[in-house]
């Protein structure tokens, strides 16, 4: 350090000159806010002073007027006094790459809705002002939905979520095409959203096909085209797995089932707002899609519907959503879905390229420092975000525990399966053995994550592998 | 907007008006009734200028410049 520093409590903050990047500390008695350090900070409001973590030097900063040192940032930390109100310290320092799991809500999605909440709270079917303030809200977050697909506003109703749209399209198009029919064709590696519903469709006298996927958890097109009868009425096969990452090959099977006339749905919960999708050339007739994976607030998804497709009403009452779906929108979410949509639209390319930067370093970084860990899912058509590996010799809720303790959120197998001790039924599909599965870790990236982010967590995974090993030497399969 | 009952309809050519620049010139075909007193008025509040008003065979056609 130089010249001319001063040092002290000053609420209004100190600048530093000494810095390249200008650091800027202020002195604040309840802690201090700290940009660009990736993780492993503490930061205490005590005057017995803080220890940041990832600087070489060993910086103290203590929040005493008499004095600080600081050692050399080059990424130029900002250490800001905060009057508005402190983010919490475990914010601070977390790295999140759980983007499959969800999404944080972007600050203009946030712009976006609060209107919606603090003024425009009419119901959108009143016929005054009121109400038409909030339906012009629905109505143009349904253009952006429609636009995002390549679809018309009147073919997307607003659900609740990601899932109640599975649910909906395949019972609704059970039972709309009944007499049509009662044979349905998805696959083994579905979100449960529609296993589950494929399920319960069984118990109610529909015959379903699952069809299995190739190692690389890819659904063959032919096997679809094999498995039709004259009684298939709907193929439902997801865009992207969120478990592996592998993307499906929709354009092709959305084709074989126009040429049999057969309805083609893709739960597009992953992709939506990822990949560009467009429900005319794929040959969609309908989709799911979940607000809160793309940068939207949760409680809000979407179906798509095209017209002249049959799909009975599911929630029953009020006549919302073109009578198929009652009951009094939920307008700050819809709003909030509208303009998450609008976004992605615009960056598309640019996240993609970005995530998959981030995601190619670190799957090649682990699979240089950590030994007998592999890669699942398709290497090459996968989402531009998902690193999914099995870790021989740990078992994956121990690695997801350990790297949490890090300041890390990842995942094992899929969200809905943290906190089960079954393996992934994807994984199981793609034959990868139990105990392989067992060692299941899902990093998935987003448009926040810094390479920084990635270095850190490069530096902490192959060190808690190590010690999961070390504490149970059971010889990796 | 035929076969669209208000608000809708007004909201959907509110909309529309949004992603036109000024001077642009709107057509829109309302029902007979409601709609063809409620839009227009709702134009004007709007601040848009309403060009013309014509009976046609269907309903009634409206020409919004917008401001």
């Amino acid at each position: 350090m130089e010249t001319k520093v001063a040092v002290g409590a000053q609420p209004s903050g100190m600048r530093i000159g000494a810095q390249p990047s200008g650091m800027r500390i202020g002195a604040q008695p309840s802690g201090m806010r700290i940009g660009a350090q990736p993780s492993g900070m503490r930061i205490g409001a005590q005057p017995s002073g803080m220890r940041i973590g990832a600087l070489p030097s060993g910086m103290r900063i203590g929040a005493q007027p008499s004095g600080m040192r600081i050692g050399a940032q080059p990424s130029g930390m900002r250490i800001g006094a905060q009057p508005s109100g402190m983010r919490r310290s475990w914010r601070m320092k977390r790295i999140y790459l759980d983007h499959a799991a969800t999404t944080p809500v972007r600050p203009e999605v946030v712009e976006a809705m609060l209107p919606y909440l603090r003024e425009r709270w009419g119901n959108p079917s009143s016929l005054h002002a009121d109400g038409s303030t909030a339906l012009e809200g629905v109505e143009r977050a349904r253009g952006h939905v429609a636009s995002l697909l390549g679809a018309q506003p009147d073919e997307i109703i607003f659900t609740g979520s990601g899932t109640e749209a599975d649910n909906r399209a395949l019972i609704g198009v059970s039972a709309a095409y009944a007499e049509k029919g009662r044979h349905i064709i998805t696959s083994m590696i579905e979100h449960h959203a529609i296993l589950d519903t494929a399920k319960f469709l069984e118990r109610m006298g529909a015959r379903v096909t699952y069809l299995p996927v190739d190692s690389a958890g890819r659904v063959d097109p032919a096997s679809v085209r094999e498995a039709m009868t004259e009684d298939t009425v709907l193929v439902s096969i997801m865009h992207a797995n969120n478990e592996v990452g592998t993307v499906q090959p929709i354009d092709e099977i959305g084709a074989i089932c126009r040429e049999r006339g057969v309805l083609f749905h893709t739960d597009a919960v992953q992709t939506a707002g990822h990949l560009p999708i467009n429900v005319r050339e794929a040959h969609i007739d309908l989709l799911s899609l979940s607000a809160h994976k793309l940068y939207g607030p949760k409680g809000v998804g979407a179906l798509f519907v095209r017209k002249g497709r049959r799909l009975p009403s599911f929630v029953h009452g009020g006549g919302q959503e073109r009578g198929r779906r009652a009951s009094t929108e939920n307008v700050p979410g819809i709003v909030g879905l509208g303009e998450a949509a609008r976004l992605a639209a615009g960056e598309m390319e640019s996240e993609s390229a970005h995530n998959a930067a981030l995601r190619d370093r670190l799957i090649a970084g682990l699979l240089d420092r950590v030994s007998e860990v592999r890669l699942t899912g398709d290497p090459v058509r996968r989402l531009p975000n998902n690193a999914s590996l099995c870790v021989a010799g740990a078992e994956g809720e121990s690695l997801l525990l350990n790297l949490d303790l890090e300041g890390i959120s990842v995942s094992s197998g899929s969200a809905c399966a943290s906190g089960s001790l079954e393996p992934s039924h994807v994984l199981l599909a793609m034959g990868i053995p139990a105990d392989v599965a067992r060692g299941s870790l899902r990093v998935t990236v987003g448009r926040d994550t810094t390479p920084e982010e990635i270095s850190r967590f490069l530096e902490v995974c192959p060190t808690v592998v190590d010690r999961l090993r070390k504490m149970a030497p059971l010889s990796p399969a | 907007m035929r076969g669209t009952a208000c608000p809708l309809n007004w909201v959907k050519t509110k909309l529309q008006l949004e992603e036109m620049s000024a001077g642009a010139v709107l057509e829109v075909l309302v029902d007979d009734g409601s709609p063809a007193r409620n839009v227009p008025r709702s134009v004007c509040m709007e601040g848009h200028l309403l060009l013309e008003t014509s009976v046609v065979s269907d309903g009634v056609r409206l020409l919004i410049e917008k401001r």
